[in-house]
């Protein structure tokens, strides 16, 4: 359990699984989530989403979860609890309005909702890569993949440019010199010639571009991803998963009123089912990284 | 059939007075290695551009192109696409994606190829370039060499049959440079490509090619073998002659004046590398040696020091190992210093540190006799110190030539009419007078250069601090500027100056330096320098460092010849 200290990162086993299967993934939990608001559901959601956020970051991620989760969390059910007069159960009065339980309570699933969304995006990052990104918008067009790798491509670019610009104005002695004014009017100058000379730069890109045929029809996508047996059986293991727990989504057993009056669902065979199931699908990705991490430790001591 | 055949092709660009190209006539065999010469401005791209479909500019053009017997013009998109491969001169701005598996794919995805064939021919590609190492990388990872090295292998894996290289070393150093000029060499050996490549440095190439074509203000004033066409340009007295490499140049003048040819098996065959150079010397010159040369090492005048350097450490991070280790180095008034040097040996942080945007862990850099340090750094700017950086374009803001220069001007506190005086001094100076109502960014390398140094100049330095200035001009340009320079250090300035380019600064340096491993490996001054060197020097000096270790440029080369 060494690793949960540093975080597997960009190593863990999940990264490697094909995008689509990464999609698919993110894809269920999350539209789950959000149609599940029944206490249990939530808070197991929740525990999950900031455990994997640790397996991947670290135990140093906690920090910064905290600090993204605690203001939305603070935020949303004081907002809900002093907005919404909704409830039976008032606690107090503020100027004639009826402050209730149940607003508070609401407040609070929906922040915990939220929050699980929030953490699940954060692992998101982690494990969908930008190639990955760019294949799975080239599925949709293949322009599209195109373009969001050309903007990955130029960001780094204009970087290294406007270094050398500002290095190449230091040495006239214009940078960092003058009034407010003046300095200002420097920058607006070093980001005119960044400009100018990145339109310049870009005719020869298009250039580049035509000469090796763009604008062809019927372009096709090259990518480095094999959907591989494995990525097939973890697909049934999801889509299992989903197939028991979305039917029971819609009828209702994963949900819960609170207003006017709190009222649970009461645990049936179908409700522990859906449970079971959603738990399942959870933690796979967590599965996968900690055998991953196991197989290697093992790999590595018997070298 | 010719791969490519130019007939009688004029071209004249739209707003342009003259024709970029006058009635241009010649083909190109299956599988021939051409280079195209001349000066910058002579119409080589125009005409390079005309061979490929998609970038032929726009203008008045007369003649046609052929590509195997049919016009480049009617060729259907998908053959004009990858038959015909085109590379050009930055390595930057060529590539279009972030990854490197993707940029070679990036052709093959045009041609809607399926992944399966893609990724064959890729890792085809990626093989035979030995890229395999770098294949998952991003490109901004790599260096200049590897960039253009990439831009390479994304046209081949098309396999095209004509491969066109527009200058493609001339932002490359010269190791890098050399690495290339290697592979197109490989590909127009092993695969049988024709290779059409336009350059100015031309001392491999002819080594490679097998005709050289050599253009001057859109005319086509040669094109023979390599061999020949010193003998050539030499008799007919053309200025072209200085552009080529230094052993055809030695050979043409002194088979001039009388020496001796090159004889193999009874048949002369003008020398093209150092090694027939020596074979052909040994023949007319024997074994004899000659007194060795006599030095003066004696006292030199000693001038004021401007800049010294002393016992400068310095490394970006704790962690790191210093790029400066006890960098010693000292500059006088009115000399024009060179500091040569292989890559990542700390060059351009000795540039960073003179001008304070880095400050050394330990050690003094004092100019002027003030010490520099980077709390003060505007100080020094930008009266005692200025520096023109690599790339022209990160200077310049305005829309006009004069603009440019009117805009260092205008900040000074003098009266209007002295200001536009100084522009015009400097426009005269820089001959850009006749430009000077255009657009920067429309004027040739060599031109923008010349721009970036009169603005640096209007500042009135005392200290200039060039950072490569001979990068991707021609050789007649290298000889302009070699002039300005000399006149600048004449009025009283001082230059230190960061190169790749030997030859450049053994023919005008006052002082050069070797650095390496962070500091200064050997100082002295240029014609001493080169020849206490065995292969760090310019071609002509290892063409004869054993019979006059002394002749450093091929003039001087020359002159001992003749005298002997």
């Amino acid at each position: 359990m060494k690793f949960l200290l540093e975080g597997l990162g960009e190593s863990a086993g999940f990264q490697k699984v094909h995008p689509m299967v990464n999609v698919i993934f993110y894809v269920l939990v999350i539209v789950i989530n959000i149609f599940s608001n029944d206490p249990v559901f939530l808070a197991t959601a929740f525990l999950c989403a900031w455990f994997y956020t640790v397996i991947l970051g670290g135990v140093k991620t906690m920090k910064i979860n905290l600090l993204i989760t605690l203001p939305v969390a603070v935020m949303m059910t004081a907002i809900n609890g002093f907005f919404s007069h909704n409830g039976a159960t008032v606690l107090f009065f503020i100027n004639n309005n009826r402050i209730t339980l149940e607003a508070f309570l609401f407040g609070i699933s929906s922040a915990c909702l939220c929050v699980t969304v929030i953490l699940w995006l954060r692992t998101f990052q982690v494990i969908m890569s930008a190639d990955k990104i760019i294949y799975l918008f080239g599925k949709i067009a293949s322009v599209l993949g195109l373009t969001l790798s050309m903007v990955f491509r130029f960001i780094p670019l204009l970087k290294e440019r406007y270094r050398e610009i500002r290095m190449g104005q230091q040495c006239m002695g214009r940078h960092g010199k003058g009034s407010l004014i003046q300095q200002m009017r420097q920058l607006t100058k070093e980001i005119s010639i960044l400009i100018s000379w990145s339109l310049e730069a870009s005719i020869e890109t298009s250039d580049s571009m035509e000469a090796r045929g763009y604008g062809l029809p019927h372009r096709s996508q090259f990518h480095l991803f094999k959907f591989q047996k494995s990525d097939g059986r973890l697909l049934f293991v999801m889509l299992i998963c989903s197939v028991i727990i979305l039917p029971c989504c819609v009828l209702g057993y994963t949900n819960c009123y609170y207003y006017p009056v709190v009222r649970l669902k009461p645990w049936s065979f179908l409700k522990a089912l859906a449970y079971l199931a959603y738990v399942c699908l959870m933690v796979v990705p967590m599965i996968l990284d900690i055998r991953g991490e196991r197989k290697w430790q093992q790999l590595k001591s018997k070298m | 059939m010719a791969a490519i055949e130019v007939k009688d092709v004029s071209f004249t660009y739209p707003t342009a007075e003259g024709q970029a190209l006058d009635h241009i006539s010649f083909g190109v065999e299956e599988g021939e290695f051409l280079v195209v010469c001349g000066k910058s401005g002579c119409g080589k791209s125009t005409l390079l551009r005309h061979m490929k479909k998609k970038l032929i500019p726009y203008g008045m053009m007369e003649g046609e192109v052929c590509y195997y017997g049919k016009n480049v013009t009617e060729l259907e998109d998908r053959v004009a696409a990858s038959e015909i491969g085109f590379v050009s001169q930055n390595p930057d701005n060529q590539i279009v994606t972030d990854k490197v598996w993707h940029e070679l794919a990036f052709g093959l995805e045009s041609l809607g190829l399926s992944n399966e064939i893609i990724k064959r021919r890729v890792a085809e590609m990626a093989s035979f370039f030995e890229i395999q190492s770098w294949f998952r990388k991003d490109v901004v990872t790599l260096s200049g060499g590897q960039k253009q090295l990439l831009n390479l292998a994304s046209v081949m894996v098309m396999q095209p049959k004509v491969l066109i290289l527009d200058e493609p070393t001339s932002q490359l150093d010269p190791i890098a440079a050399s690495e290339f000029l290697k592979t197109v060499y490989k590909i127009n050996q092993e695969l049988g490509t024709t290779i059409i490549i336009s350059e100015h440095r031309l001392e491999e190439l002819f080594t490679m090619a097998g005709k050289v074509l050599v253009m001057d203000r859109g005319k086509k004033v040669a094109l023979d073998q390599p061999e020949h066409i010193g003998m050539k340009l030499a008799k007919e007295h053309n200025p072209m002659f200085y552009g080529l490499p230094a052993i055809s140049k030695i050979y043409a003048k002194t088979r001039e004046k009388g020496l001796d040819p090159y004889l193999v098996n009874g048949q002369e065959k003008p020398p093209l590398t150092i090694l027939e150079g020596k074979r052909w010397l040994k023949q007319i010159l024997g074994d004899k040696t000659y007194s060795a040369p006599s030095f003066t090492t004696g006292e030199r005048e000693k001038k004021d020091v401007v800049l010294e350097v002393k016992d400068v450490y310095f490394s970006y991070s704790k962690h790191q190992e210093p790029v400066l280790r006890g960098l010693n180095l000292s500059l006088e008034k009115g000399q024009l210093y060179c500091l040569l040097g292989g890559n990542g040996v700390g060059k351009s942080t000795t540039l960073k540190s003179i001008c304070g945007i880095v400050e050394p862990q330990s050690g003094h850099i004092t100019i002027s006799g003030k010490e520099m340090k980077k709390k003060h750094r505007n100080d020094f700017f930008p009266g005692s110190l200025a520096m023109v950086p690599q790339n022209p374009q990160s200077l310049f803001t305005e829309i006009t030539v004069e603009d440019e220069l009117l805009e260092v001007v205008l900040p000074m506190k003098i009266s209007d009419e002295e200001k536009v005086s100084m522009v015009e001094e400097m426009l005269e100076k820089m001959e850009l007078s006749a430009l000077r109502e255009n657009h920067p960014y429309d004027l040739s390398g060599g031109e923008q250069q010349r721009l970036a140094i009169g603005k640096i100049l209007l500042l009135k330095p005392k200290i200039l601090l060039m950072d490569e200035p001979t990068k991707g001009l021609d050789p007649f340009f290298k000889r302009t500027l070699a002039g300005i320079l000399k006149d600048l250090t004449k009025e009283g300035m001082s230059i230190l100056m960061v190169s790749h380019d030997v030859e450049f600064c053994a023919s005008y340096a006052d002082r050069c330096a070797m650095f390496f491993d962070g500091e200064i490996t050997s100082e002295g001054e240029a014609v001493p320098f080169f020849a206490g060197n065995c292969f760090y020097t310019t071609g002509a000096n290892r063409l004869l460092r054993n019979w006059f270790p002394d002749a450093v440029t091929w003039e001087s080369v020359v002159r001992r010849l003749v005298h002997e």
